[in-house]
C-alpha cells in the first residue's frame, strides 16, 4: 500500500509537468491561429461605442514581424484615418514604444500606460505571441458561447506574466478544444481587477488558415464601453529590419 | 444601446437552452457581454479609407489680446489653409510638401497681412531600405525634451508666424531648412549627416507672403552629424555635433528611457563655446566661453490616460538674476531687443526654469482633449501659462486657448508686451 502510494506521489511531478507543457502547447497553438507565421500586414478598424452610441473610429495599418531570436512580434502601426492623424506612426518592440508625428518630425518615447486609441491599449492593436510572455495552466474545460453565441467546448487557461514587457499581468483565456481557436479572454491588472474582456469572432480563411477577423473588447469597469476591432486586407508583406528602428520613422512611406 | 434587463435575461436563457452544459457558460458570459456582442453585430462597416497623400485643413480664428500698456487691448481674426502632401513618385523616390498660409486682420497692424510658411518641400531617394538621401527644404528636428530643445539647432529663425505657444505647434508651424541630408541605418543604430548651405546672407525684407525667406534658416553654412546606437534594450542614446560658419562646434546628447510601466525619463544636453544671448542681441563679438544648455525631465501617465511632464531647463548663455538686473539698467530698448532675440532663436530667455506640461485625451467627456503648460522661470519668478481645450468631431475641431504671462513688475515674462490672449478657432479637415 505504502509502495503504491509512494509510486503515485512519485508520478505526480511528471504529471504536473505534462499538464503544464500541455497548457503551454495549447497557448502556442492558439497564438498560431491569431498570428501568421511570416511577416505580414493587416488593416485594423476600431469602432468605439459608449452607452450604445458610436463615439470614435480609427483605421490603422499594422506591419508585423517576429523577432528571430526572442520570437516576440515587433510592429509598426500607421494611422490611416481620421485625416487629422494621417501618417502618424507607432513603433512597438517589446516595451520600447515610439510615437512619430510627421507634422512636427518628432519621435516621442511612450510608456506602456499611454494610450493613443481610446480604450484599446497600444498592445491590443499589435500582434502578440502570448506564449512567449505568459506561463499557462489549464484551469478546466468549459462550454461557453462564443462571439456569435454558438456554444464551444474550451480549455480554460490561466496565464501569468513571466516578463515585465506585457500589457496585462493575468489573463483567463478560453481556447476551443478541437481547433485551438481563441474564443474569449479576460485581462486583469496586477491588483486583480478586471480590465477588459475580449471575444475573438468572425473566423475567416486568411493567410493560410481560419483566423478571427473581429475582436470585441468590453471594458471591465464600464461594460457599456465597447470597442470593435475589425481586421481586413491581410497580406504577406516583407517588413525590412530598418522599418522597425526609431531612426527610420521619418523615412517610412510604404506605398 | 443597452439591452432591456428582461430581454437580456430571456436571451441568456435562450442561449442556455440552446445548448446543454451551459450552466458553466452562464457564469462565464454576462448579460453585459451579450449586450456588447449584439452591439458589435449591428455596428456598421467602416467606409474604406485608404489614407491618400493629402492632409488639408482650413482654420478660422478670432483672438483678443491684452497688451502691457494701460487699457491696451487688440483683436485679430485669422484664416488659414494648411496642407501636407506626402507621396511616392516611384518605388525609390518620395515627395513631401508642407505649407501653411495665414491671412491675419489685426486691429493693431492693418491692413490684412498674409504670411506663407513653406515648411517643407523635399525629394527623398531611398537607395535601399537602410540608405536614404533628402534634398530640399526639410524641418530638421532633434530633441528628447518637450518644452526646451537645446539640440534642435535648426529651430533658430524658423518661425514666420505664431499661431499657438504650444511647443508641439511651434515645432510643426515653422519653416524648414534647405539641406542635403543622408542617412545610413544598421540593425543597432544609424548615422545622419545634414549639410545646410548659405543661400542668402540676410533675412528677406520682401513683404511678399510667398517669400521663401532663405536668409532666415540658410544665412550661413551649417552641418549636423548625428548618430545613435542601441547600448541595451530600451537604451539608444543619440549623439550630435553641430557646426556653423563663424561659430564653434556644439556637441549634444539625447536620451530617453522607461522607468516602470507609466514613467518615461528623458534628458537633452548641449555643450560648446559661444556668446551669451545678451551679446547676440547686441550683435557683439568676442567673449566666447564654453556654455551648457540642458533639459531633464520625466513624463508620468496616470491610469486615466492623463500625461504630466515635469522638466528642469537650463541655459548657460542666458542671464541669471544679476545679469537680468544689469540688462534692465541698460534701458527698456535693450530689454526688448534681448527678448526679441531669444524669441527669434527660440531659446530660453533665463538661466533656469521649470516647465510642467499636461495633456489629457478624452478628458471628462469623449473627444475633448485638454492640454496645458506652465513655465516658471527661477531668476525673477515670473510665469508663462497656457491652456487649450479642443473638441474633436469627425472632420472638425473646435479649440479655445488661453495664454497668460504673469509675474512681478520688471520680471522676465511680465516685461513681454503680451499679458494675455484668448483665441477661439475652428478647424475643418477637407
Amino acid at each position: 500500500m505504502s509502495a503504491w502510494l509512494a509510486g503515485c506521489l512519485g508520478a505526480m511531478p511528471s504529471m504536473q509537468a505534462r499538464a503544464a507543457i500541455d497548457a503551454q502547447q495549447i497557448l502556442v497553438a492558439s497564438d498560431a491561429v491569431r498570428n501568421p507565421t511570416r511577416p505580414f500586414s493587416v488593416t485594423v478598424t476600431l469602432l468605439e461605442f459608449r452607452g450604445g452610441k458610436q463615439t470614435d473610429t480609427n483605421t490603422l495599418t499594422v506591419y508585423s514581424k517576429a523577432d528571430e531570436q526572442g520570437g516576440q512580434y515587433r510592429s509598426l502601426v500607421r494611422f490611416v484615418a481620421p485625416q487629422r492623424d494621417l501618417n502618424k506612426l507607432m513603433l512597438k518592440n517589446g516595451n520600447d514604444l515610439w510615437f512619430y508625428d510627421p507634422a512636427s518630425q518628432a519621435s516621442i518615447r511612450l510608456s506602456p500606460q499611454q494610450r493613443l486609441l481610446g480604450q484599446a491599449s497600444n498592445g491590443d492593436v499589435v500582434t502578440v505571441n502570448l506564449a512567449r510572455d505568459y506561463k499557462a495552466t489549464v484551469q478546466g474545460e468549459e462550454e461557453i458561447p462564443d462571439g456569435e453565441r454558438v456554444p464551444r467546448r474550451c480549455h480554460k487557461l490561466g496565464l501569468s506574466a513571466v516578463s515585465d514587457d506585457v500589457t496585462y499581468h493575468q489573463v483567463e483565456m478560453w481556447v476551443e478544444t478541437t481547433t485551438s481557436k481563441p474564443v474569449k479572454a479576460r485581462f486583469f491588472a496586477a491588483s486583480g481587477h478586471l480590465l477588459k474582456t475580449a471575444f475573438y469572432r468572425k473566423y475567416q480563411p486568411q493567410l493560410g488558415r481560419e483566423r478571427p477577423t473581429e475582436v470585441v473588447i468590453i471594458d471591465g469597469l464600464d461594460p457599456s464601453w465597447v470597442t470593435v476591432m475589425r481586421y481586413s486586407a491581410y497580406g504577406w508583406r516583407d517588413v525590412p529590419e530598418a522599418w522597425l528602428q526609431r531612426d527610420y520613422l521619418p523615412r517610412f512611406k510604404p506605398e | 444601446m443597452t439591452m432591456h434587463p428582461a430581454r437580456r435575461v430571456l436571451l441568456t436563457a435562450l442561449v442556455a437552452w440552446a445548448s446543454p452544459g451551459l450552466a458553466v457558460a452562464q457564469s462565464a458570459t454576462t448579460g453585459n457581454e451579450l449586450d456588447a456582442l449584439n452591439l458589435a453585430d449591428r455596428a456598421e462597416a467602416a467606409p474604406d479609407k485608404s489614407g491618400g497623400p493629402w492632409r488639408i485643413y482650413l482654420e478660422g480664428a478670432g483672438t483678443t489680446r491684452r497688451l502691457a500698456g494701460p487699457d491696451e487691448t487688440a483683436g485679430a481674426v485669422r484664416a488659414s489653409i494648411d496642407l501636407r502632401y506626402d507621396a511616392k513618385l516611384s518605388p525609390d523616390l518620395r515627395l513631401v510638401v508642407s505649407n501653411r498660409l495665414d491671412l491675419v486682420h489685426d486691429e493693431s497692424d492693418r491692413p490684412v497681412k498674409s504670411v506663407n510658411t513653406l515648411r517643407e518641400a523635399f525629394l527623398s531617394w531611398a537607395r535601399n531600405d537602410s540608405q536614404t538621401f533628402d534634398l530640399g527644404r526639410v524641418n530638421v528636428r532633434h530633441g528628447a525634451a518637450l518644452g526646451y530643445n537645446p539640440t534642435d539647432w535648426f529651430k533658430e529663425n524658423a518661425l514666420r508666424g505664431v499661431v499657438s505657444p504650444d511647443p508641439a505647434a511651434l515645432r510643426e508651424n515653422r519653416q524648414g531648412t534647405f539641406v542635403l541630408q543622408g542617412q545610413q541605418l544598421w540593425p543597432e543604430g544609424g548615422i545622419t549627416l545634414t549639410l545646410s548651405p548659405r543661400l542668402q546672407r540676410h533675412r528677406s525684407t520682401d513683404p511678399s507672403a510667398l517669400s521663401l525667406d532663405l536668409g532666415a534658416n540658410n544665412s550661413r553654412n551649417r552641418w549636423l552629424l548625428g548618430g545613435s546606437w542601441r547600448l541595451a534594450n530600451g537604451w539608444t542614446p543619440e549623439v550630435l555635433v553641430h557646426g556653423s560658419e563663424g561659430a564653434s562646434p556644439q556637441i549634444g546628447l539625447n536620451l530617453s528611457a522607461l522607468a516602470g510601466d507609466a514613467v518615461v525619463v528623458f534628458g537633452e544636453v548641449t555643450s560648446g563655446t559661444g556668446q551669451t544671448l545678451v551679446a547676440q542681441a547686441r550683435q557683439e563679438t568676442g567673449n566666447e566661453r564654453r556654455r551648457e544648455r540642458a533639459a531633464l525631465g520625466l513624463t508620468y501617465t496616470t491610469p486615466i490616460n492623463l500625461s504630466v511632464t515635469l522638466e528642469a531647463e537650463y541655459n548657460g548663455a542666458a542671464p541669471d538674476r544679476t545679469q537680468w538686473r544689469a540688462l534692465q539698467n541698460a534701458g527698456p530698448t535693450a530689454v526688448l531687443q534681448f527678448l526679441n532675440t531669444a524669441s527669434v532663436l527660440q531659446d530660453l530667455p533665463v538661466r533656469r526654469a521649470v516647465f510642467a506640461y499636461a495633456t489629457w485625451k478624452d478628458a471628462f467627456v469623449r473627444r475633448l482633449d485638454l492640454s496645458a503648460f506652465v513655465r516658471q522661470e527661477l531668476e525673477t519668478r515670473s510665469r508663462s501659462q497656457w491652456l487649450e481645450a479642443r473638441h474633436r468631431w469627425d472632420g472638425v475641431d473646435l479649440a479655445v486657448q488661453l495664454l497668460l504671462n504673469s509675474g512681478d513688475a520688471g520680471s522676465v515674462y511680465r516685461t513681454l508686451a503680451l499679458r494675455h490672449a484668448l483665441e477661439v478657432s475652428l478647424r475643418w479637415y477637407l
